[in-house]
């Protein structure tokens, strides 16, 4: 016999909104259904209840118990991402898991006596770990996800069910918990039967004579018959977060506070399911209408909440989006993080995770083309470079013997050139002058050795190279193209 | 009243054979019981085994019970070595070549073959498949001279910083995501960007520490003061030339003259002299 779980967030449009805004749990909130001025109470805080604020009431009426009460509107975007939270809870205990939606989840918890010492601490764990992401979630294990629903519902939780005992669980509960129809329920109050129990003591064919199907499978559920089985759901290929705003952001830094917390709910989210982030996405809703998208990809998969706050940061500033932004969603395309092995004999290989949290930071403090391994171009000009995505090979297993190099004189490049003006005496060069310490009379010289590239185009290069030694000692590498430059110093 | 025990004659070993008592054999044969021991000997060395297995052994003996102590004990290994540039009299200043977990700062004006020298360290770290990652505030390296002089620059990271503030910051992050080698090149005088509190290069220290990273600074003119392990400093010397007359006359290379200014656990006042040949003389 199967055995499921079921999780379950009350006042689940309350929960939603309070996980995108913390600072509003210790305050009388409402959430109002419908416009502001017209709408009704759908769920309000337990400082709100308190004083009689109930669902159903209009928002006046509301305010009238509770004038400091503070109204917000349902926020879908804010329930689906909070949906997609506590369908991930559920997933780092069973892979089986059914989306209810409204803040329901069920999941499959056969097999896992082997993890936990009993089924209440495995319900414990669970909501333990629903608190983790924001959520206060209440948990019921059963044989039926109608007997787990109940049990999730009910004020005590965790509550388990034991195998077998659907039916002596559920008699002795009003039939309210069963959520039957409104006429159904009615027509049950009038046979002045008020418990579940009473209810499934009635013959079947009687029941569905009087109230049809709808009381059939009302009478079934009384009797702890579930038929309905679990629905797994495939894995989401992406994660999203986002938010509807009260009021339109202009500033960017307001923006990004309130992207910051979104972002760290990604991450966690991610890092439950052992993913990395590795594109991300931002779509920005703008005031009075149309939308503002753009996709970041990161070097590597990260997961740190820094580094992509920053580059967040960085393409806003780059590329300001048109308008008053008055509502986001992140979405991030998740990948494996590499992982690096560690070895015995040859050097340890930098961990790949570290390596593009690091290269992403410098990225936005340097700027894109100022970090990078260097690469040789093709052509006959020594000056020329290009600058690939760092991503070196693995380490030998072995650390190789060091070879005895031989000691090559390098020359330190100046970008841009130096200009300087040469007197030159018969064929050779006899003094440079120049504003920096290339300057002087020169003392021996070596050259000219003539460079010629593209001799193909209108323009070719043609370069005569030029080693000069001053009289002060240092030593230039020098060209003439029709003026003279000095490329770099022997150093 | 006790009766007086009777006194034991044999002596029972916990781990041999049980020895035969007196009386019950008449010519007992002396026999050489073999105790084993708790702790098994180390395997005898087999013929051609590797160094590194063998060195790894006598580093790990018998104290190794579990993979977080493996851990450990590599990184002490590890920590103990030197990364030796392939300069013999730049590394006998150092003992040996570049200390791990420490920063040596190397100084010299221009044509003094400071970035010889950075060029042979990184060359050297690559090519024992290390990553190392060169922050380079003059924006100086050139791909193609690093290529010649050894660097495999699919395992060099390459930071071009603006300031030297940014390059202070760009080496942290680098040694703190794991790279075994970090070279800032301060470029040329005067240096870019303000100059950083003495508090700056102190973390850069601690950092090198804690990763166990070869860290070198090279500047024109010491700037490290107290956070640096050694300060050798690299003095101009004479270009050689080689030809004249009716052949072309060829740079063939700088004679640089190093000497140990500051070390911590050696003499300071030491001086060795090497000679960076250009690629030109190598192919004449």
């Amino acid at each position: 016999m199967p055995r499921l779980a079921c999780l379950y967030v009350p006042l689940f449009p309350l929960a939603a909104r309070l996980r995108s805004e913390p600072d509003l749990k210790g305050d009388a909130v409402a959430i109002v259904e419908g416009a502001v001025n017209n709408g009704h109470i759908v769920a309000a805080t337990r400082r709100a209840r308190v004083k009689g604020v109930r669902p159903g009431q209009s928002l006046a009426q509301a305010r009238s118990l509770v004038p400091k009460l503070i109204a917000r509107t349902r926020d879908r975007e804010c329930e689906r991402t909070a949906q997609e939270a506590l369908l991930e809870v559920a997933e780092t205990f069973s892979p089986r898991i059914e989306d209810a939606g409204g803040g329901i989840v069920f999941f499959d918890v056969s097999g896992l006596e082997r993890h936990f010492p009993n089924e209440r601490e495995l319900a414990a764990s669970a909501i333990r770990t629903a608190d983790s992401m924001s959520l206060p979630a209440r948990c019921g294990i059963a044989g039926s996800k109608l007997a787990a629903r109940v049990a999730a519902e009910l004020p005590q939780s965790p509550s388990v069910v034991d195998p077998g005992k659907e039916i002596e669980f559920l008699a002795p509960l009003p039939i309210e918990r069963l959520s039957p129809e409104v006429d159904a329920a009615t027509t049950i109050a009038r046979w002045g039967l008020s418990s579940i129990g009473d209810f499934a003591s009635l013959p079947e064919s009687e029941v569905a004579a009087r109230l049809g199907e709808l009381g059939r499978e009302l009478h079934y559920a009384a009797r702890g018959i579930d038929p309905r089985p679990l629905i797994p759901r495939a894995l989401p290929p992406e994660f999203r977060e986002g938010m509807e705003l009260e009021w339109p952001l202009v500033a960017l830094e307001a923006f990004l506070f309130i992207a910051s917390s979104a972002l760290d709910r990604l991450a966690k989210r991610m890092e439950i399911q052992g993913f990395a982030c590795r594109r991300l996405e931002l779509t920005l809703l703008l005031d009075p209408d149309g939308f503002h998208s753009r996709a970041i990809e990161l070097p590597a998969p990260t997961r740190d909440v820094k580094t992509m706050l920053t580059l967040l940061r960085l393409d806003l500033e780059k590329t300001p989006p048109g308008g008053p932004v008055i509502g986001f969603s992140l979405v991030a395309h998740p990948d494996r993080p590499r992982r690096a092995q560690l070895s015995l004999f040859g050097p340890t290989a930098v961990s790949p995770e570290k390596l593009a949290t690091a290269i992403a930071r410098l990225m936005s403090l340097l700027g894109e083309d100022r970090i990078g391994a260097p690469q040789t171009v093709d052509g006959h000009l020594p000056d020329r470079f290009a600058i690939t995505t760092f991503s070196p090979p693995p380490p030998p297993n072995l650390t190789p013997e060091a070879k005895p190099s031989r000691p090559c004189a390098a020359v330190r490049v100046f970008r841009p050139p130096i200009p300087v003006e040469v007197i030159m005496r018969g064929d050779t060069i006899a003094e440079i002058r120049s504003d920096s310490e290339a300057n002087g009379p020169v003392q021996s010289t070596s050259g000219p050795w003539p460079i010629e590239e593209g001799w193909w185009r209108p323009a070719p290069n043609v370069r005569e190279y030029w080693d000069v030694e001053l009289s002060t000692g240092l030593v230039y590498r020098m060209y003439c193209d029709g003026g003279w430059m000095v490329e770099g110093g022997y150093d | 009243m006790s009766a007086p025990a009777h006194r034991l004659d044999v002596s029972l070993p916990l781990f041999g054979p049980e020895k035969a008592r007196k009386g019950t054999e008449t010519a007992p044969t002396p026999q050489i019981v073999e105790r084993p021991r708790l702790v098994p000997p180390p395997p005898p060395v087999l013929p051609g085994e590797r160094d590194e297995v063998r060195d790894l052994r006598a580093l790990l003996g018998g104290k190794v019970t579990n993979a977080s102590e493996l851990i450990r004990a590599l990184e002490t290994k590890r920590r103990d070595e030197l990364l030796a540039t392939t300069l013999g009299p730049f590394d006998a200043l150092l003992g040996g070549g570049l200390p791990r977990g420490k920063v040596v700062e190397l100084t010299g004006r221009r044509t003094a073959g400071r970035f010889s020298i950075v060029m042979a360290a990184l060359a050297a770290s690559t090519s024992l498949g290390e990553a190392a990652a060169l922050i380079d505030l003059g924006d100086h390296f050139d791909p193609q001279i690093g290529e010649l002089t050894g660097i495999d620059l699919r395992r060099m990271l390459w930071i071009r910083p603006h300031t030297m503030k940014q390059a202070v910051m760009s080496v942290e992050m680098i040694a703190a995501a794991g790279f075994q080698t970090v070279i800032l090149d301060a470029g040329s005088h005067p240096i870019r960007g303000r100059r950083v509190p003495a508090a700056a290069w102190v973390r850069l220290a601690r950092a090198a520490e804690a990763h166990g990273t070869v860290m070198m600074i090279a500047t024109p003119y010491p700037l490290t003061g107290t956070a640096s392990e050694a300060h050798v400093a690299a003095r101009r010397a004479r270009p050689k030339w080689i030809g004249g007359g009716k052949s072309p006359r060829i740079l063939a290379g700088i004679e640089v003259s190093v000497t140990l200014e500051k070390h911590r656990h050696r003499k300071p006042g030491a001086h060795g002299a090497i000679l960076f040949r250009t690629a030109e003389s190598c192919l004449a």
